[in-house]
């Protein structure tokens, strides 16, 4: 006599699919992170006349300490066109935004070089600054 | 005879903790990621060379120091340039006219500089920028 063998089933247990949506939320924000700036010191200039930007393909920051920062990352400016140029691509024009968020206290010989070089790589330049009258530092 | 209903314990059951956790994270990061920015966007043509300079003679050229803004070798005060720079453009027809030559002092803080290129951005100039090369030369 043949005896039936017991079918197993290996299912995935409805349960953990909660854990498993947990685990990629927190990949996909540790990859999102890469790209981030909010660790970097500066503080806007204000400004009467600011609109809302639209999002950009690129960031350049200059810090409190004057240092210059591609996307988060340090960069010198001798290197930001090169590396504007690769990131912007073939991009129409009107849709090659480039922030640019200067610390208030900066000089010409800081933040002149750097909008030299997004001209140079045919971004379009959009300073970030703060409307007069709000007081929040970066 | 008063009978004591038994309470009844309902617990939350235990697989749903995940869920609630991702809920919660999903909540929190729409609520912390989303702050608008601000900001001015600003054409700019080309920069140049200081050598390029005899070409761009015709040209408005504005000097920024960090105390004054000189523009065709007058100095004026902030105030003042707005309406000079306005008044200057205004007679100028075509575009290769409108085009304004900054050159800064290396010193030159950055919101005098926002406040006049946004002055010559309002009055219809192209903002040109004219930064100085550096050149190493070896002296034997």
């Amino acid at each position: 006599m043949k005896l039936p063998r017991k079918k197993l089933t290996a299912s995935v247990p409805a349960f953990a699919m909660g854990d498993i949506g947990f685990l990629l939320l927190i990949f996909f924000v540790i990859l999102a992170r890469a790209q981030d700036d909010s660790h970097i010191q500066w503080e806007p200039a204000r400004m009467d006349d600011v609109k809302m930007a639209a999002s950009p393909l690129a960031t350049v920051t200059i810090d409190a300490g004057f240092k210059t920062y591609l996307d988060g990352k340090e960069i010198a400016p001798q290197e930001i066109a090169g590396r504007l140029t690769e990131i912007l691509g073939d991009s129409p024009a009107g849709q090659r935004n480039v922030f640019l968020k200067v610390h208030k206290q900066s000089k010409a010989t800081h933040f002149e070089p750097v909008i030299a070089a997004i001209s140079e790589a045919g971004g379009d330049l959009i300073h970030i600054l703060e409307p007069e009258g709000e007081t929040n530092s970066k | 005879m008063k009978f004591k209903r038994g309470k009844m314990l309902i617990d939350p059951p235990a697989c749903a903790s995940s869920d609630i956790a991702f809920t919660l994270i999903i909540f929190f990061l729409v609520c912390a990621a989303v702050h608008p920015e601000t900001g001015m966007s600003q054409a700019l043509p080309k920069t140049e060379e200081k050598s390029e300079k005899r070409e761009q003679s015709q040209n408005l050229e504005v000097s920024i120091t960090p105390t004054s803004i000189i523009l065709n070798g007058s100095p004026l005060k902030p105030d003042e340039f707005a309406t000079r720079i306005a008044a200057a453009l205004k007679a100028k027809s075509r575009d290769t006219d409108k085009i304004v030559v900054v050159k800064s002092a290396p010193q030159t803080p950055y919101p005098l500089w926002l406040a006049v290129s946004q002055a010559i951005d309002d009055a219809g100039g192209i903002l040109t920028l004219e930064l100085e090369s550096e050149k190493t030369i070896q002296v034997r």
